[in-house]
């Protein structure tokens, strides 16, 4: 797998999107090319955040903050 | 409001969305815009890891919008969806100490943390019939859910959300249909090609070309995103 095919299968990769028998061989190349292949796969996380920029935001019910600080003091106190 | 009565709405106003796809070559800016002097995303972060719950509430007011829109596609139910907020941001202040920057951005983290939960949610709950259901009337119509759901006022809100729109609704509405089901829906490319019906390897192509447009198409924000 050269470089190319790589950035590829890395953007197949960080959305969940390899089939098992292409995975094995990704892996395979991920050690193949080091640093330069995980900071490659570390700029395709910013496909999440594009997605999800992409969509419009949706109004949580306003009980869900107070639950949820709620909770968090609870763990701070125990 | 209704995601059919959405796609309605904009619908009938296509010389509004060709307008609006013209006039951005403005500086592009991250989304949300914060107040001067406000916090960065990474300083809440931080304060997360050491324990502040104010960075918390901080952080839950910036983006429990975004991440609820992503959990919403992800399971087509509010309740559910409220539920799901809540538990993902417990789990963000319990995995904070494994953030790290030189992985990325907060949001990043966040949206990645929230979307596997999200399809995490939607198996465990056995919620996939009737989600199945739902799917297959939205399928029909996914390019257009994805790309117009959004009023004139909200896409003038963020130049990042407005170029990221611009950017994937240039894709084939079969690249926006492979791309949908992988990420939102968790699906593999198998499943994406019976759901379609269509040949794998059509399939494989379509991700692939969908998703190397979209990254390059978002060269421009590689630094804010």
């Amino acid at each position: 797998m050269n470089f190319s095919e790589f950035q590829n299968q890395a953007r197949l990769y960080v959305i969940g999107a390899l089939e098992p028998e292409e995975l094995e061989e990704f892996e395979n190349a991920r050690t193949k090319f080091g640093k330069k292949g995980e900071d490659f796969i570390t700029k395709c996380y910013a496909l999440h955040e594009a997605f999800a920029l992409s969509l419009r935001p949706a109004k949580a019910s306003s009980s869900i903050k107070d639950r949820l600080m709620a909770m968090v003091k609870a763990k701070k106190e125990a | 409001m209704g995601q059919s009565k959405l796609i309605a709405s904009t619908r009938h106003k296509p010389e509004k969305r060709v307008r609006l796809a013209k006039s951005r070559p403005r500086a592009v800016t991250v989304a949300p815009q914060l107040e001067p002097g406000a916090p960065s995303d990474l300083d809440l972060m931080q304060g997360i890891q050491a324990g502040d719950a104010d960075a918390l509430s901080q952080l839950y007011d910036r983006y429990n919008g975004i991440l609820k829109a992503l959990i919403l596609r992800v399971i087509h139910n509010e309740a559910e969806a409220d539920d799901l907020l809540q538990e993902i941001f417990m789990e963000i202040w319990n995995q904070a100490k494994n953030f790290s920057s030189q992985k990325g951005k907060p949001l990043g983290w966040m949206v990645t943390l929230a979307r596997r939960r999200a399809i995490d949610g939607l198996r465990k709950k056995q919620a996939y019939a009737r989600a199945e259901e739902r799917l297959q009337n939205e399928t029909e119509q996914q390019p257009d859910a994805w790309v117009n759901n959004a009023t004139e006022e909200e896409i003038l809100l963020s130049d990042t959300r407005s170029l990221i729109r611009k950017v994937i609704a240039g894709l084939p509405p079969p690249q926006q249909q492979a791309i949908d089901l992988a990420f939102f829906k968790g699906m593999s490319q198998r499943e994406i090609a019976a759901k379609t019906n269509t040949p794998l390897g059509t399939v494989k192509t379509r991700l692939e070309l969908g998703l190397k447009k979209i990254y390059d198409g978002l060269k421009e924000l590689r630094d804010e995103l």
